[in-house]
Formats: C-alpha cells, sequence, structure tokens
C-alpha cells in the first residue's frame, strides 16, 4: 500500500507548481489553469487523509470543492470573454488601465 | 453519526432560506415582467432582506446552539454580523435602482446577485464547519466578481473584476490547503472539534496544524484586504461599479471577520500547554504585526491618493487592521460593533460618491468635488459626517467604534498596549486625508463642469439611514453595547465560553 505521505508529497508539489504558475504566467488561460491545479491538489490531499482516517468528512468536503471549483469556472471564463470582447488580449500585463 | 443527533431545525437557518429563496423569485419575476423593470425586483428584494432581518432577531428566541450536524450554530457572534450583512444589503438595494437607470444596465440579476451574495454572507457568519466556511465564502465571493465587473462594456470594470477573480480564487486555494491539512491534524472539519482537539492534546502531527493555521491565515487575509495581501484591492475598489465597491467593502468583509473570528479565536486559539500554547503565542505575534503593518500601509499610502475611491480603498485597508487589534482580546463585541459602524460609514461614503460621480463614474477624483460643499448640502454633509466618522472624531460612531477596540485591547495585558499605541498614532495620521476632501468641498471654488446631481427617493433614504446610524451609534450606543455584552441566555460575551 501506497504510504500517506506519498500522497501528501505529491500534493503539495502539485500545489506549489501551481503557486508558481500563478505567478510566473501571464496568460489568463493559463493562470486559471493553475488555480485549478492548486485546487484539485487540495482535494487530492482531503481524499488521502478521508481514506487513511477511514472518516468520510473529507470526501464529502471533495464534492463541495468540485461543485464550487465548477461555478467559479463559468465565471471565472465569463468574465475573460467579457475582457477579450473590450481589449482583445489574454495577456494581464496588458490589463493596466489601473495603476498598482 | 445518528440522525437524530443531527439537529434539524429549519428555523435555525430561516435567514438563509428566505434570501436564496426571495433570489430565485427574483430571477423569476425578471423574466416574465417586461424588459428594464426595475421596481417590483427591488421591492421583492427589500421585503425578503426585511424579512430576513426578522428573522434573523428572532433566532434570539431559538436559542444558541449547532444544528445540522453541527454545520450551522447560533451564537451572538452569528446574530450580530447578520444584521450588519443584512443592513448593508438594504441600503445597497435602495442605491441600486438609480445606479441602473441612470446607467441602462440591466436590473434583475443585480438584485438576485445581491440576494445570493446575502446568503453566502449570512451562510459564513453562520458556520461551525470549515466545509460551510469555505462554501459560504465561496458564494459570496463569486457573487462578488460579477458584480464587480456588471459594467459589461467598461474596460476598468472588467479589469476590477478579472484581478479580483483571480487574486479572490488564488486565495482560496491556500484557505482551502489549510482546510485540509488542519483536517489531517486534527481529523475533524468541525471549528468545535478542532478545538477540543487542541484542547486535548490528540493531534496527529503538529506540524500539519501548524501549516494549516498558517494557510488558513493568508486566506482570511487576502479576503479581508490586510497587509501584505492588500495588493488587490485599490484597484479592484477603484474600478468596480462606486454601489459595487460600497457594497463589498463592507457586507462580506463583515462576513468574513465573522468567520475569521469564529475560526481563529474560537477553534485555534486554546491556551493550554503543548501545541495548544505554542499556537497562541505565535497567533498574538502574528497578529499583531499584521494588524499593525496593515494599518500604516492603509493610512500612508491613502495620503498620496487623488481618487476619492481609492482613497476609501487604502482607508479601508487601515479599518481591517484597527479591528484585528479587538481580535487580540478573544472577545467578539468589539469586532462586530466596529464592523457594523465601519459597514454604515463606509457604505454611506461610497453613496454619497456613487450619487456625485454620474453615469459610468466621470467624476470620482478629489478635485472634482471642489467647492460643491453648499452647492448640493444634502450630499456635501452626509459625506463630511461619514469621512469624520471614519477618522474617529467623537460626535460620530467612528469613535466610539475605536474607542471600544482600544479599550478592550488596552486593558487585556501590556503586550496589547503597543499595539494600541500604534493604532491610535495611526488614526491620528488618518485625520489629514479624511479632512482633505473637506476642505475641498467647502473653501474651494467650484470646479468646472459640475451639474447637480439627481437623487431618487430611495437613495435619499439610504443616506439617511447610514446617517442616522452613524450619528445614533456615536451618540447612544449603549443599548446595542449592553444587548453584545449580555451574550445569549446569560452567558458571557466571550467567544471561548459560548464554543466550551
Amino acid at each position: 500500500m501506497v504510504p500517506l505521505s506519498w500522497y501528501l508529497a505529491l500534493s503539495a508539489v502539485l500545489f506549489t507548481i501551481g503557486v508558481v504558475g500563478v505567478i510566473i504566467q501571464r496568460n489568463v488561460i493559463v493562470l486559471f489553469m493553475c488555480i485549478e491545479l492548486m485546487l484539485n491538489a487540495v482535494n487530492l490531499t482531503l481524499v488521502a487523509f478521508s481514506r487513511f482516517f477511514g472518516d468520510v468528512t473529507g470526501q464529502l468536503f471533495v464534492f463541495i470543492v468540485m461543485a464550487v471549483a465548477a461555478a467559479e469556472a463559468a465565471v471565472g471564463l465569463a468574465i475573460i470573454i467579457a475582457l477579450f470582447r473590450n481589449r482583445e488580449t489574454l495577456n494581464v500585463d496588458e490589463a493596466d488601465l489601473l495603476k498598482l | 453519526m445518528q440522525l437524530e443527533n443531527l439537529n434539524l431545525n429549519y428555523w435555525a437557518i430561516a435567514p438563509e432560506i428566505i434570501t436564496s429563496l426571495v433570489g430565485v423569485l427574483i430571477m423569476l419575476v425578471d423574466a416574465f415582467s417586461k424588459r428594464g423593470a426595475r421596481k417590483p425586483n427591488a421591492i421583492i428584494s427589500l421585503i425578503g432582506l426585511v424579512l430576513a432581518l426578522i428573522s434573523v432577531v428572532m433566532l434570539w428566541n431559538v436559542g444558541s446552539g449547532s444544528f445540522f450536524g453541527k454545520m450551522v450554530v447560533i451564537d451572538p457572534i452569528r446574530i450580530f454580523f447578520s444584521i450588519t450583512i443584512l443592513i448593508v444589503s438594504i441600503i445597497a438595494v435602495l442605491l441600486a435602482e438609480q445606479f441602473l437607470r441612470d446607467e441602462g444596465l440591466p436590473p434583475g440579476e443585480f438584485f438576485a446577485l445581491i440576494m445570493f451574495g446575502t446568503t453566502g454572507m449570512l451562510l459564513l457568519a453562520a458556520a461551525g464547519d470549515l466545509v460551510m466556511v469555505f462554501l459560504g465564502l465561496e458564494i459570496s465571493s463569486i457573487t462578488t466578481y460579477v458584480m464587480a465587473g456588471y459594467r459589461r462594456y467598461d474596460l476598468r470594470s472588467n479589469e476590477s473584476s478579472l484581478k479580483y477573480f483571480l487574486l479572490g480564487s488564488f486565495s482560496t486555494a491556500f484557505l482551502l490547503y489549510g482546510m485540509a491539512l488542519v483536517y489531517g491534524a486534527t481529523k475533524t472539519t468541525n471549528i468545535e472539534g478542532i478545538r477540543k482537539a487542541i484542547e486535548t492534546g490528540q493531534i496527529t502531527y503538529p506540524a500539519l496544524l501548524l501549516i494549516g493555521v498558517a494557510m488558513m491565515l493568508v486566506g482570511f487575509g487576502f479576503k479581508i484586504a490586510s497587509a501584505p495581501f492588500h495588493l488587490w484591492t485599490p484597484d479592484v475598489y477603484e474600478g468596480a461599479p462606486t454601489i459595487v465597491t460600497g457594497f463589498m467593502s463592507t457586507a462580506p468583509k463583515a462576513a468574513v471577520f465573522a468567520a475569521f473570528l469564529r475560526v481563529f479565536v474560537g477553534g485555534f486559539d486554546v491556551p493550554v500547554a503543548g501545541i495548544g500554547l505554542q499556537l497562541h503565542e505565535t497567533w498574538i505575534s502574528v497578529l499583531a504585526a499584521i494588524s499593525i503593518v496593515t494599518m500604516t500601509i492603509g493610512n500612508v499610502i491613502a495620503i498620496s491618493q487623488k481618487n476619492i475611491k481609492r482613497m476609501l480603498a487604502y482607508s479601508s485597508i487601515a479599518h481591517a487592521g484597527y479591528v484585528l487589534v479587538g481580535f487580540v482580546t478573544g472577545d467578539y463585541a468589539p469586532v462586530a460593533f466596529y464592523m457594523l459602524v465601519y459597514s454604515l460609514m463606509t457604505i454611506g461614503a461610497f453613496a454619497v460618491i456613487q450619487l456625485l460621480a454620474r453615469a459610468g463614474d466621470q467624476r470620482t477624483e478629489i478635485a472634482d468635488y471642489a467647492g460643491i460643499g453648499f452647492e448640493v448640502p444634502q450630499l456635501s454633509f452626509p459625506l463630511a459626517i461619514f469621512l469624520l466618522s471614519l477618522a474617529g472624531i467623537p460626535p460620530m460612531a467612528g469613535f466610539i467604534g475605536k474607542f471600544y477596540v482600544f479599550k478592550t485591547a488596552w486593558d487585556s495585558g501590556l503586550v496589547m498596549r503597543y499595539l494600541v499605541v500604534a493604532a491610535i498614532i495611526n488614526s491620528i495620521i488618518s485625520v489629514y486625508y479624511y479632512l482633505y476632501p473637506i476642505v475641498v468641498m467647502f473653501f474651494r471654488p467650484l470646479a468646472p463642469g459640475f451639474v447637480k446631481p439627481r437623487v431618487s427617493g430611495a437613495a435619499a433614504f439610504a443616506l439617511i439611514l447610514a446617517v442616522f446610524g452613524t450619528l445614533y451609534l456615536g451618540i447612544l450606543p449603549n443599548r446595542l453595547l449592553n444587548a453584545m455584552g449580555r451574550g445569549m441566555g446569560g452567558q458571557q460575551a466571550q467567544v471561548r465560553v459560548i464554543n466550551r
């Protein structure tokens, strides 16, 4: 049987890839995919713990996370389409009307 | 878990049921009414919000406890924060009618979004479990992402919405990872259960707990816009339609503070020997550091702002810092009172800015306010009252809010006194930039191109409500403070006592 720590290490690596991706990528769609990757890394952690403890709470949590991630994807893509219609670019660096 | 232990009680979630059903009803009414009809939607959502407010007050009679398998709790935190959220939503609905007419935007979705967002915030304030915290947070966040981009053809609105969405979901992922690790450390997602696990030392891996708590702190820090996670705030607040800025800088923030309070003070902050004490000491010092940095950055950068929406964005960052001072005491009442006061004066100020800015938010520079003081006294005097209240000048509620928070922190021990001194120095700095727009309004010649704005009856009523609240809580705060101090059923008002 694969020990718990392997799952945790894998999900930590996936989460880190997501975080680094959000920081260095400039395409909105890729940014969005990196965020989804982070959420899925969390799902893996929850399922691993749930299986390890023999407790169903973690798996129920995963269902809620998946439902929310779907809703978030719908809203996120709608926002990206609205921006693309007005500006015709997917590069976040060009969304610079408001100074930081 | 046995079915009879679930404790199903639909009265316990009556406010949430009302707001979500009214949201669905608004969408139906909008589908069948003629295009662009605003009145019916506004009236239905107002009725819904008032009914929800009544049912929140009636929760008092249900009594404190936890329901639906400990997913939802009733305690003073929930009741007072829910009242704040619903009052802000009522004011937002009253203002929305004129906003939607002036901008020619579709009305149905806006009211439905306010109702669904309010549902999420109420759930967040009621959450007794990390699952509910996540769900409530996401319902309220997703609706505010959409509302920030509601002016669909305006690039600034698009940008604000995109930035809010990307950084919001990024921070949610952190919060969620923290929750997963806390679950791994304590074998439960229930906040009360986490507290018990820490108290009895039944932690599987202490390191997981510490990392998880740190991750959750990052997630909550983003949502309340505390430094160093505040960078999204000014851009998002400037680009969103002003009424949405007013709404999202108050109601969701109050809801997140309620959850933050319940999870951190009620769940993690257990000063017993071992991991609990270690967590407590780290938490207090990290909190103090975040609080000082947040209010200093907010106040110092606000001084140099030319745009009044950006200035208020930095001011809201600073106020998040003041509220965090209240966290160190472990008492919910100063935080709840401060959030109510802050919400009233902030949404009031944004309401005036909305009315003065005209369609498309054209006039939001402070220079545009020159000389309007005696031209439109019905707007300039309320704005002056809100700004003075934000600065914490005595007859206004902002003073009592700050006084209450600082006094409680001062009394709670020597370590916290540095924090209070820093907060007081910061409030003195803030007086400068709050007074500046007032000076510009009353003592400068009239700006060119000024047209007297039209104020609808509903918007005027919303303003009166905010002004009345600001003055009433400033002059006669006793009744509310006593109600908070009493707690429920003779219990003490401390979060700790209630959760035990």
